[in-house]
């Protein structure tokens, strides 16, 4: 299962469109919150999340689900500069960075 | 004796002549009855009348007539129970030119105890100046807000870039989704989808928003019309510079103003000039900061066919690279960013037909900043009105 996290509507849409489109099987949330809230991950999810979410950043949503054991694959996104995204990730164990906008195919450097 | 006493009496009066026209500000003498005795060189100016015609005449010839009948009443108040209102005071009253404008005046009056009677004494300042300075500040308190744009416009680029970043990303992957679906399409020898349609509908919505945030940012750098008038120079970069100590109050770095006498007349849009002004000016006083000397330097001059406006600072100058990339839009070398502004400097110049040059310095010289503007080219007919 692929999960984003996400709070543009539009980057949402256009990500599950990409991904879906492929055959992927998709889920969306809006906030890190609304993610804890409903659902809980498996080791084969693929969690792709904006760095910039409003509430619990997503820096900060990967850093509590590396504190309950649970270690996805995590991509992270951002439309920040590199020095505010290294800032951001501090830490974080094998996360893979794409920046907004898409510089290549973001399907690719997904499912990579 | 009588003899002595008539000339001291008329030396005095002499004095008290010259004193009068000298003063600098308005001075009447009245009687009790609001007869004008004195009508000094000042009130001839002030009133549009000349003394002769004054004097002798009642005060209220020179106040808007709904002032006059206050004055009797007054007057008579004053005789009546002693009680002062103004005199000893001062205060802030109306006066009438003899053409009918009325016009603000400070107003002391005083009181001699005369042979004569009781006499009053005026002293009116017109108030004219000092309310076009209060309005000139409150002017440029709007202009602060107005200028600020343009720092607020640095700033932008950095929102700029962070807003667009979303419509993009979202057009990008709405374009790579449909671009994979139309492959697998080709591939399968299918037509393709109505899917399909709908995410092409979604992906020009994103450009769409993209374009709504650049028509939004234009907007904002657009405000105004560019208004176009002869205008001296000198001038206009004078207001900048008061404008930005004005703004700058207690900064340790000494401007300095080299300016020619004789008036430099260009075509331009005052504001947007002295955007630029300001521009220049608040780059060159933070490089002017740090440096040992502080001072930054506005020079003024022109040729036959230009007029230049140079900023120079004490600063150490900067490198070539630099001076490569100073123009280019989101450059900069500062964290609070620069780059925007002086693109946007530069594009407001050409605009006007002129240009935006930069001088690096360096060796113990500070950058120089040069605006460069296309001289106003007068005819005769038009010169006889900048006398």
């Amino acid at each position: 299962m692929y999960i984003i996290v996400e709070d543009d509507p539009s980057v949402a849409d256009a990500l599950e469109s990409l991904l879906s489109g492929a055959g992927l099987p998709v889920r969306v949330f809006a906030s890190a919150e609304d993610f804890i809230h409903s659902a809980s991950l498996t080791p084969d999810d693929t969690m792709i999340v904006d760095l910039g979410l409003p509430g619990m950043s997503g820096g900060e949503l990967v850093r509590h689900l590396e504190k309950a054991g649970a270690t996805p694959k995590v991509i992270a996104i951002s439309g920040k500069s590199s020095r505010t995204i290294a800032r951001e990730t501090e830490g974080l164990s094998d996360v893979k960075i794409l920046r907004k906008p898409p510089a290549a195919d973001w399907l690719e450097a997904i499912t990579a | 004796m009588g003899e002595l006493e008539d000339r001291r009496t008329a030396v005095s009066e002499a004095r008290f002549e010259s004193l009068l026209d000298t003063a600098a500000d308005g001075i009447i003498v009245i009687d009790d009855t609001g007869r004008m005795l004195v009508f000094n060189k000042i009130c001839e100016r002030l009133f549009g009348y000349t003394a002769q015609e004054a004097i002798g005449q009642n005060v209220s010839l020179i106040m808007p007539p709904e002032f006059s009948t206050y004055h009797d009443r007054f007057m008579h108040n004053y005789h009546r129970t002693g009680e002062r209102r103004i005199i000893g005071i001062g205060r802030e009253v109306s006066g009438m030119h003899r053409d009918g404008t009325v016009f603000p005046l400070e107003l002391s009056v005083g009181e001699a105890k005369t042979t004569d009677g009781r006499q009053y004494i005026g002293v009116l300042r017109d108030l004219r100046s000092r309310r076009a300075v209060e309005q000139r500040v409150s002017q440029l308190q709007a202009q602060v807000v107005h200028m600020t744009r343009l720092s607020a416009m640095d700033e932008m680029g950095a929102a700029m870039a962070h807003e667009l970043n979303q419509p993009l990303t979202a057009l990008l992957l709405y374009l790579q989704a449909v671009a994979r679906q139309v492959k697998a399409c080709h591939a399968d020898a299918k037509p393709p989808s109505d899917k399909m349609l709908d995410v092409l509908d979604k992906a020009v919505l994103e450009a769409e928003r993209a374009s709504h945030i650049v028509q939004r940012m234009r907007q904002m750098v657009e405000k105004r019309d560019p208004e176009r008038a002869t205008v001296d120079l000198r001038e206009v970069v004078n207001e900048a510079l008061d404008l930005s100590e004005f703004v700058a109050q207690g900064a340790t770095v000494t401007i300095r103003r080299v300016f020619g006498m004789a008036p430099i007349h260009v075509d331009a849009d005052a504001t947007q000039i002295q955007q630029i002004i300001l521009n220049l000016l608040r780059n060159a006083l933070e490089v002017a900061k740090e440096s040992e000397e502080r001072w930054v330097k506005v020079s003024i001059g022109s040729d036959d066919r230009s007029a230049f406006v140079s900023v120079t600072d004490s600063g150490p100058g900067f490198s070539e690279e630099v001076g490569k990339s100073l123009f280019r839009t989101f450059s900069t070398t500062k964290k609070s960013g620069m780059g925007l502004g002086l693109a946007i400097s530069r594009a407001i110049a050409q605009n006007h037909g002129g240009d935006l040059m930069a001088d690096p310095g360096g060796n113990g010289q500070g950058a120089t900043f040069t605006l460069m503007l296309p001289m106003h080219r007068s005819d005769e007919a038009e010169d006889d009105t900048w006398g």
